[in-house]
């Protein structure tokens, strides 16, 4: 388990630092970033006296390697926008994504899940149909379309929820449903299909013959097993949500990193750029890692593996 | 219920949008699309900063926006001493938000820590004309200028603003930016940045400010980036004022009779720009007829009349009509395609050209003029980007043809447009050595009728060689409740101070 | 998820036969199928069928409705906000999409099958080296790369095209390597090699055949995903040109008119809809078809 757990954080680690250098050389590809760190109203002596101050002249390794020194310390440099330190940027905006991309995930779950279970119990039925539907609709669905609708409808016409901001739980509402729908059709597919598979197993078939309560085998053994693969592909789907939530966050004005990741590309503001791709990749290797460790324990065969 | 709804907002032509209006705790209730990179006035680039400040702090000068006259704030006179010495008599009996009295100290603080250039203010063009304060006693300040600056005034009444100096040397201009004092009609009562301002209405504001007494209590400040999200606010009552709304949803809004919707002119002109000197290389540009023939072949009035609206116009010189020095009586180049295709043909291009065209906002003109070009032969490729790095661009001397805009950052005069861009700078493509020359003379001379015969003969050799298509001024649709008493002005900085609710 | 077990065979008709059978019973290959190949038609005779010149401008008719929504039959799905013909932009906008996908799906394709199928083979290192690629490009947040790239190069259908087939790849090079893993072990695959056929030679004629259908399932998915992207980044101002009538595009310029002019974005909303469910649809019916034990 020990060396398992090694051999995987020192994969993360070298996913981190490939990814560091990609994002890094992608951005400085763009040229001088003095033009944006000046602002639109700036002249030509504002953007020569900003390209001295902030040493852009230094050979691009250089760069790379002092970029990185800091960022392993928690320093991704100062946003050229806001002039403030990046990490302070990020620490202040994870947080909405992060509720957005729990709230989501767990939206997801919680449809897809029982959708997926009762679909494999009765397969053909009315609600394996539905289930059908919603799977196909949601992969079809263009996120900001529906987004758009949702506002429409009940933001705007109904007034059920605000239409934008993040202030009360109220706000999260749409967003949530927009981001959760998308990871609905493959949760729900996995679980059907896991659910499929264990139904036909010889052990489940043994605890029908022995009498045991329908629930009890449903969930006590059966829903047990199909959730090992549908646990990792909720940590997949969360790590997408969380570099993906770009979309909704600016629809529905919700000030997370999305947004900021959005703003800052716009901005030219590569610092930010820089932290948050590096950021999201940590957090999916992370989450990917979790996942890893909690299939481990459901599963004992996979450690050996 | 659902499926009705859903059809409705999927194919009605108008949705059942509820009635709301008016204010119960007199609040108002704004959104702007950027987030401010900062909330220091000194530090800021950003439109959304020059507003705040506007309402947070105040300048020696206010200019009258009904009149165009330079009037005294906190300043309560001034002169000329000499080219390059402006006195002031200082205003008695203002403080700050903290409570700090307002003298000379604060007006030769300030002043000496924007005219140094390590303090990094941004941009640097608002205070690179100050050399030094001097104070003469608590209530009289003599700022000298670097060389004669006629401009001076108007940067004065806009974004050279005082700060106060005992909390200014003791929070640095961090502290100036999280938690920001000002003497101005407003005050930052919470920041949480990225999503909201709430500014508070100052009680203990100078009686004798140009600004008024404002009458709004609290101003709720968000940070909507997406324009449909602010019009659904808007919508569902949400805001109770937005601006900058395109002029077909301004129509729309305007015709549920829901709303106040308020069309004003501002100074941003558009233009398109020829790289006639060879910068990028050879191109079809170096060549006058070609530069004349797209000046014909661009329908302006009908982008005007279509897309622009309201108070938009066509606009013939390179600059802004109102601006001083801005001669209008320039060549004009009438729509003409006809011509435009016989002069192409006369420059050697009887089947047109193709070339890439440059742009970073207002992509439906940019599309409208492509089809006008395509229409004489000129096939574009659009290249659309956004503008920190289309300017980079730019100045790095790449583009050799671009729609572009310029603001003149509200400054009431053409040394903020012109002169940036054809004195043969890095943002200069025409390189004309009697227009640089003529140029360098409105600049520096202070007697306003030279000045105008110099800009004048500038205006015209620009219209004549057509180096720029300068093409329309913009204007702004201001959408708000039909309770607010709102009044905009065309220098495009809503004041809030002078709203009030009926 | 692919399994290689086959559980029932049927003694009474060939192989190929029987695909067919299950082929034409299967209602979502069939519609999905339909669709598609409407979609291809309307995109390969857009010219034809469509009533103007989707680029043709008229500014003194902006926003027309639909016809039978108090539009002129001139028009019948209307006009947009410079007074194009939507209907003229929807069909030739079959064609922009069909390319980013097609296109889209062809380069991320190479790279993942090339990836997949020599990770798959030769195991090992060479399986350790492209596990860690893959590792590293699943944990890019696509969107934000995709958008990055292109603020950076500048929007076009290039552009577009080219970012979303080098990021899109991940699930080729993982269906692939699993695939191969399997067919590697197969007993023809393991009598070429005793042979003495060379690997290059192998890998064509033995395994790229066994796992095409896989392939063609992993294609469509793709193919949804870029073409859903496109759309993403268009909608964000970051992706192809106008005056291209990509859907995309055609949505993130309608949307200024959301709650005035709702059909400007419903209809290429549908079109995108539609063309992405077909695609969904047929990938669904090859994936039931050719392993019908796996039928989910």
């Amino acid at each position: 388990m020990l060396r398992f757990l090694l051999t995987r954080l020192g994969l993360a680690a070298l996913v981190a630092l490939t990814v560091s250098l990609i994002s890094f050389s992608l951005l400085f590809l763009a040229g001088d970033p003095a033009v944006a760190l000046a602002g639109e109203a700036a002249t030509e002596e504002d953007i020569q006296a900003i390209r001295a101050q902030y040493g852009f002249d230094r050979p691009l390794p250089v760069q790379y390697v002092a970029w990185l020194t800091g960022a392993l310390t928690g320093d991704f440099g100062n946003s050229y926008y806001f002039n403030t330190p990046v990490i302070d940027l990020i620490t202040e905006r994870l947080p909405t994504t992060m509720r957005l991309g729990l709230a989501g995930i767990c939206f997801a779950l919680l449809l897809a899940v029982p959708l997926g279970v009762i679909a494999a119990i009765r397969p053909n039925s009315l609600i394996d149909r539905f289930a059908l539907f919603i799977s196909v609709v949601g992969q079809a669905m263009p996120t900001f379309w529906f987004s758009l609708i949702l506002i429409v409808i009940f933001a705007v016409a109904l007034g059920w929820v605000p239409v934008s901001g993040s202030d009360t739980w109220r706000h999260f509402i749409l967003p949530t449903v927009v981001l959760g729908y998308f990871a609905t059709p493959g949760i729900m597919r996995l679980t059907r299909a896991g659910m499929l598979e264990v139904l036909r197993a010889d052990y489940i078939r043994t605890a029908r013959a022995k009498g045991l309560h329908p629930l009890k085998i449903l969930f006590k053994h059966a829903l047990r097993n199909a959730a090992i693969p549908v646990v990792g592909l909720a940590a997949v789907q969360l790590g997408f949500m969380l570099g993906g939530s770009i979309v909704v966050e600016t629809i529905f004005a919700l000030n997370g990193a999305g947004l900021l990741a959005f703003e800052s590309i716009n901005r030219n503001d590569f610092p930010v750029v820089q932290a948050l791709i590096l950021i999201f990749s940590l957090i999916y290797v992370m989450l990917t890692l979790l996942a890893d460790l909690l299939n481990a324990w459901l599963d004992p065969r996979i450690r050996v593996a | 219920m659902r499926s009705s709804l859903l059809a409705a907002a999927i194919f009605a032509v108008a949705l059942p949008f509820p009635v709301m209006a008016g204010s119960d705790d007199n609040s108002l209730k704004i959104a702007f699309t950027r987030e401010m990179d900062t909330l220091n006035p000194f530090l800021n680039t950003t439109r959304e900063g020059v507003i705040l400040s506007r309402h947070v702090w105040d300048g020696l000068l206010h200019r009258d926006q009904a009149t165009g006259e330079y009037v005294g704030n906190l300043a309560t006179s001034w002169a000329w001493i000499d080219d390059t010495t402006l006195e002031f008599t200082l205003r008695e009996g203002v403080t700050f938000h903290n409570g700090e009295p307002f003298n000379a100290d604060d007006v030769v603080y300030t002043m000496n820590f924007v005219a140094d250039p390590e303090n990094g203010v941004n941009p640097q063009r608002n205070v690179s004309w100050i050399k030094e304060a001097v104070k003469i006693d608590d209530f009289t300040v003599r700022i000298l200028t670097d060389g004669p600056f006629p401009a001076a005034l108007e940067f004065l009444s806009g974004p050279v603003v005082v700060l106060p100096d005992t909390y200014f040397a003791e929070v640095g201009p961090e502290g100036m930016a999280t938690a920001p004092i000002g003497s101005g009609p407003y005050e930052v009562t919470e920041s949480v940045p990225g999503e909201s301002l709430t500014l508070t209405r100052f009680a203990d504001y100078h009686a004798g400010s140009p600004k008024g007494t404002a009458s709004i209590d609290t101003i709720i400040w968000r940070t909507i980036p997406e324009a449909n999200t602010r019009i659904a606010e808007m919508l569902s009552g949400g805001l109770d004022w937005i601006w900058q709304v395109p002029a077909d949803q301004a129509d729309r809004l305007a015709a549920t009779g829901r709303y106040n919707v308020v069309n004003e002119s501002t100074m941003r002109i558009g233009y398109l720009y020829f790289d006639a000197s060879d910068r990028h290389g050879e191109t079809p540009f170096d060549d006058l007829r070609v530069r004349q023939a797209v000046s014909h072949a661009v329908n302006r009035q009908a982008i005007v009349d279509n897309l622009l609206k309201g108070a938009s116009e066509v606009v013939h010189s390179a600059c802004f009509p109102s601006q001083f020095g801005c001669d209008t009586t320039v060549t004009r180049y009438e729509y003409d395609p006809e011509k435009a295709k016989a002069l192409l043909a006369e420059a050697g291009y009887p089947d047109g050209f193709e070339i890439p065209f440059v742009a970073y906002r207002n992509r439906d003109y940019a599309e409208a003029m492509m089809a006008d070009l395509a229409n004489v032969g000129i096939r574009t490729s659009l290249d659309y980007k956004k503008y920190a790095a289309t300017r980079d661009q730019i100045q790095a001397g790449e583009v050799p043809f671009a729609f572009m805009t310029w603001g003149s950052y509200s400054i009431n005069d053409i040394s903020a447009i012109t002169s940036i861009f054809f004195k043969g700078g890095i943002d200069d493509y025409a390189r004309d050595p009697e227009v640089i020359g003529a140029l360098d003379t409105g600049d520096t001379v202070t007697d306003p009728e030279v000045r105008r015969a110099a800009y004048s003969q500038a205006l015209n050799r620009i219209a004549d060689q057509a180096y720029w298509l300068p093409l329309f001024s913009y204007n702004s649709n201001y959408v708000f409740d039909l309770d607010l008493n709102f009044t905009p002005t065309p220098d495009e900085i809503p004041t809030f101070y002078n709203a009030s609710w009926q | 998820m692919v399994s290689s077990s086959r559980s029932e065979i049927n003694h009474t008709s060939t192989p190929g036969q029987q695909l067919r059978r299950r082929a034409l019973r299967h209602w979502g290959l069939m519609i999905g199928s339909a669709l598609l190949g409407l979609i291809v038609l309307i995109a390969l005779f857009a010219p034809f069928i469509a009533p103007h010149d989707p680029y043709a401008q008229d500014l003194t008719l902006r926003y027309l409705r639909v016809a039978f929504m108090g539009g002129t039959w001139e028009h019948p799905l209307g006009t947009d906000h410079l007074g194009r013909d939507y209907l003229s932009r929807l069909l030739y906008g079959a064609r922009i999409s069909l390319t980013i996908g097609l296109v889209a799906a062809l380069i991320s394709g190479t790279i993942g099958t090339i990836l997949g199928v020599t990770a798959g083979y030769f195991g090992g290192r060479v399986d350790t080296v492209v596990m860690f690629i893959i590792t590293v490009r699943l944990s890019m947040p696509v969107v934000l790369v995709a958008l990055a790239v292109v603020a950076l190069f500048g929007g076009s259908l290039t552009v577009v095209v080219l970012v979303l087939g080098f990021l899109l790849w991940d699930q080729f090079a993982v269906v692939m390597r699993t695939s191969t893993q399997q067919i590697r072990s197969q007993d023809y695959v393991t009598s070429a090699r005793a042979l003495g056929c060379s690997t290059t030679r192998i890998i064509m004629t033995e395994i790229m055949p066994n796992v095409f259908n896989n392939m063609i399932v992993v294609i469509t998915l793709e193919m949804a995903h870029a073409i859903i992207l496109e759309a993403a980044l268009s909608f964000l101002g970051l992706g192809v040109q106008p005056p291209l009538p990509s859907w995309g595009l055609m949505i993130a310029e309608g949307k200024d008119m959301l709650f005035f002019e709702p059909f400007l974005i419903t209809i290429p909303g549908l079109a995108l809809f539609i063309l992405i469910f077909a695609i969904n649809m047929l990938g669904d019916g090859v994936r039931d078809v050719t392993a019908p034990e796996n039928r989910n």
